[in-house]
């Protein structure tokens, strides 16, 4: 027997040394990588990885910068239009054709020359490929002269001008099924290594012809969210994205740092009524939202600062629009809320009384009741369902909310109340949000909503030739003063909140000031990365 | 053993062998395409509002989902039969490229895990059956009860809080070290970062292993030859020694190699926590969004897996049970 203990306690002691062992060396390994990381490096775990590699034509760096890659256009911090590897551009009379003219001192990071050659090779190929991003409007793009492109398009598109944006141009000659880890590119970094599922290391690229960034070697790490708070915590990275909960902690050396965005949650509804519109698939229509009165009440009783405080523990702003804060929104669309007697008044005139005093109105031997669907696993949106529907309890609304998964929630698209966030830096998702075209189709317009008036704007919009011509009528879609799309309009959706994103990074990390941010955490921020530096 | 039953072993093995993968395959297939998620929609993800109609049959057709299930199936399981797994759908390259490249860390995890866990566990299940009511007895039995019904993440979990937040003596998550260039990576910065992950799955493997031991083991030490065994004045070690062990043996070796399924399904866990690289984190984005070239590779290597595991241990049988040997050439 006591052979046994004493074989106990050395198998103990053997682990235990082997631990501890492992352990010294590594503790100092790490204080010094912490410590002696050089000034001109930094370690970050903002975005996920990009499955599919770093290739423009799978869909790589469409937000943020492309990193290896530049692009013909860029948007500033302001969103307004600027120029990258454009020198100029311009649309034609009909709007169905854009002339692109190229620097020409730029070359990839092999050396060699970018060229019309490339960019006509980048779009063509964009075209022919079955990738996410969507090129079927543009009819063929052709080569000038070497410095000069013309794109063609099938149908006046204003809007052509986010794809320059937000397309990385490849070179032709360096092309091959290997692009996606060997991305060679004109853009502000070289990628060094990729350890797939883990990392990529990044170094400034020496033949870059725009800003040189401040760092010279970053290093994006692939955590998941908990991991990425440890690794904070621990002192091991540099900055981190991190969700609102996590907001409260304090973290010695470290700061938290929101930025505003687009990122936006909102309500959709029905806005025909059953049997009004044939389908066969999915029923569509919802009685109850179908009425104005209903849709108006509910935007004016809501209100929108203490779901922010509330829900999102400050960490958003009010949203009033699908695009709050971009060029093309519409300043107007802002509305006083939390009016619970201005909605009262609003329902008592269309004609909602409550009859059989359960606190709930009718009308018509109809009942003010709708159910409100939410994705089953979003926490904040299940947070905002049940806020909004008892934010709507004094009115007298009855809003029955319910989780379904994303797959389900085709089948109850076009007849509920739906909890839905968009957010895009590309004024086409207004369009395909609201315009009559795009009714029922995928998940554009689940709502069927339609406004002649505002179909006009909107068309106009798409033809108008320059952004500025275009966002006048972008604004007057959404409120012209008579009718519109946005809340003091139609109200097809009630939006509630943007919500920022959250970055916890080291004291003396300054990321200049980024632009305001799209849908989905991470890569966005590095749209100004050549801004970013240490200050002491 | 003559060459006849060992042929016939053969055969009888390399039949099921087949049929489980080819039933295994048509299982998954009919579960992934019957299963609610839109492989498209789950491909395009944020995006999606920029993709209309037209491209998205451009997708479907890319991917030969505009042809119906059955005749999917059967271009899959024919390019399968010639050596050729298909390209991943998210990962937009050749499936058999991802399983080889993510196969090799997890092989490495999985195999000190299982290794570590399998020897500890033994040595505390015999400890505890000889110390039977003891003090020891107590402790290890806490112990595997508590890590029996401890989740692989949660476990995953405190380990990271205390090695790397409290203690910081050990890295955060990655098999290699944050922004070193592979020249610069010793191996012993890959064992760094090696230990929590297999540290992990080697704490809850032993609870299964301990705990069965025991048990074995008590019936053994109960029976009437150990009595007599006593009786002869044979000492506790020497008892163990000749005659449990020889009688624990085989059902350990089965547990041991039948754990190989539930590794695969622990290392999944950890790997996600640990951002280590590999098969997991691929298994779970397959399944997901529905990417199912990847997800059925996947699952016909994990097949192999622990199918092999299973031919091991009854080919172990036969190694140490001489009666096995006995009944099989009869």
């Amino acid at each position: 027997m006591r052979k046994f203990q004493a074989g106990l306690l050395a198998v103990v002691f053997l682990l235990t040394s082997i631990l501890l062992g492992g352990c010294k060396q590594n503790s100092s390994d790490i204080n010094e990588s912490s410590t002696q990381r050089p000034k001109d490096e930094l370690l970050l775990a903002i975005g996920s990885e990009p499955e599919g590699g770093f290739d423009p034509i799978n869909g790589w760096g469409r937000y943020g910068s492309p990193l290896f890659q530049s692009t013909l256009l860029k948007r500033d911090q302001n969103m307004d239009i600027v120029m990258d590897l454009a020198k100029a551009y311009e649309v034609s009379e009909d709007s169905l054709s854009w002339t692109v003219i190229i620097r020409e001192d730029v070359k990839f990071s092999d050396g060699s020359n970018l060229t019309s050659d490339d960019v006509v090779f980048t779009y063509d190929t964009l075209l022919n490929s079955a990738s996410s991003i969507d090129m079927t409007f543009m009819e063929s793009v052709e080569k000038i002269d070497d410095y000069t492109i013309k794109f063609n398009l099938k149908t006046p598109r204003s809007t052509f001008i986010s794809n320059l944006v937000a397309t990385g141009i490849v070179p032709k000659n360096l092309y091959s099924g290997e692009y996606y880890q060997n991305p060679i590119g004109s853009g502000p970094f070289i990628l060094k290594q990729w350890d797939k599922g883990q990392q990529i290391i990044v170094e400034s690229n020496p033949l870059y012809y725009g800003q040189k960034p401040q760092f010279n070697k970053i290093t994006f790490l692939f955590l998941e969210e908990d991991a990425a708070f440890a690794a904070a915590k621990a002192g091991q990275i540099d900055m981190t994205s991190i969700p609102p909960s996590y907001a409260s902690q304090k973290i010695e050396g470290m700061k938290i740092v929101e930025v505003d965005s687009v990122d936006n949650r909102g309500i959709m509804f029905p806005v025909v009524k059953s049997n009004e519109v044939d389908s066969d698939s999915s029923p569509v229509g919802n009685d109850v939202t179908a009425d104005k009165a209903i849709r108006e009440a509910l935007n004016i009783a809501v209100d929108r600062q203490e779901i922010v405080d509330g829900v999102l523990e400050g960490y958003g702003t009010a949203a009033h629009s699908i695009c709050e804060g971009l060029p093309w929104w519409n300043e107007e669309t802002v509305i006083e809320d939390g009016n619970i007697d201005m909605a009262k008044k609003v329902l008592a005139d269309s004609g909602w009384i409550d009859l059989d005093s359960d606190g709930y109105l009718e009308k018509d031997s109809v009942k003010a009741e709708f159910n409100l669907v939410y994705p089953s696993g979003d926490q904040l949106r299940q947070s905002l369902a049940m806020v909004v529907s008892d934010m709507v309890k004094p009115i007298g609304i009855k809003i029955n909310i319910e989780a379904k998964t994303w797959d389900e929630i085709e089948g109850v698209l076009h007849k509920d109340a739906i909890l839905m966030g968009w957010g895009s830096h590309d004024p086409l998702e207004m369009y395909n949000v609201y315009s009559s075209n795009m009714k029922g189709i995928e998940w554009y317009n689940p709502g069927y909503y339609e406004n002649k008036k505002v179909d006009e704007y909107m068309d106009k919009a798409l033809q108008a030739k320059t952004e500025e011509e275009a966002n006048e009528y972008w604004k007057k879609a959404q409120w012209d003063g008579e009718t519109g799309l946005s809340g003091k309009g139609d109200v097809p959706w009630v939006w509630l909140v943007n919500r920022s994103h959250i970055y916890l990074m080291k004291d003396n990390l300054d990321i200049g000031s980024p632009q305001i941010q799209p849908h989905g955490h991470g890569w966005p921020l590095t749209s100004n990365i050549e801004q970013w530096k240490w200050i002491d | 053993m003559n060459n006849n039953s060992v042929l016939t072993f053969i055969i009888k093995k390399v039949i099921r062998f087949t049929s489980l993968l080819f039933a295994l395959c048509a299982l998954s297939f009919v579960l992934i395409s019957n299963s609610p998620i839109d492989p498209v929609k789950a491909y395009i993800g944020a995006d999606m509002m920029n993709v209309g109609p037209e491209q998205r049959a451009k997708i479907e057709q890319y991917w030969g989902l505009d042809k119906p299930a059955h005749e999917q199936f059967l271009s899959w399981a024919s390019a399968v039969a010639r050596g050729d797994l298909g390209d991943s759908k998210i990962y937009r390259r050749p499936v058999i490229e991802i399983i080889s490249e993510r196969f090799a860390a997890s092989l490495l995890l999985m195999g000190t895990a299982w290794t570590i866990s399998g020897i500890l566990g033994f040595i505390l299940g015999i400890v505890s059956a000889v110390k039977k009511g003891s003090w020891i007895d107590k402790v290890i039995k806490w112990y595997c009860f508590v890590l029996a019904s401890t989740p692989t993440f949660w476990l995953g979990l405190l380990l990271l809080i205390v090695f790397v937040v409290w203690l910081g003596i050990l890295p955060i998550g990655l098999a290699v070290p944050a922004g070193v260039l592979k020249t610069d990576v010793t191996l012993a910065d890959k064992l760094m970062h090696f230990i929590l992950p297999a540290l992990t799955l080697s704490i809850l493997g032993v609870a299964n292993m301990a705990m069965h031991t025991r048990t074995k083991l008590i019936e053994v030490l109960n029976s009437d030859y150990v009595l007599f065994a006593k009786a002869r004045g044979e000492s506790d070690w020497e008892i163990v020694k000749n005659h449990g062990i020889r009688n624990i043996a085989l059902p350990a070796i089965t547990l041991q190699f039948a754990y190989f399924g539930e590794l695969f399904g622990g290392s999944i866990l950890a790997e996600k926590i640990f951002s280590y690289p590999g098969l997991g984190s691929a298994i779970t984005e397959a399944g997901l969004r529905a990417d199912v070239p990847l997800l059925l590779g996947i699952v016909l290597f994990s097949a192999i897996f622990v199918f092999s595991g299973n031919l091991i241990a009854d080919i172990l049988y036969k190694v140490v049970d001489p009666r096995m040997r006995g009944i099989s050439a009869s």
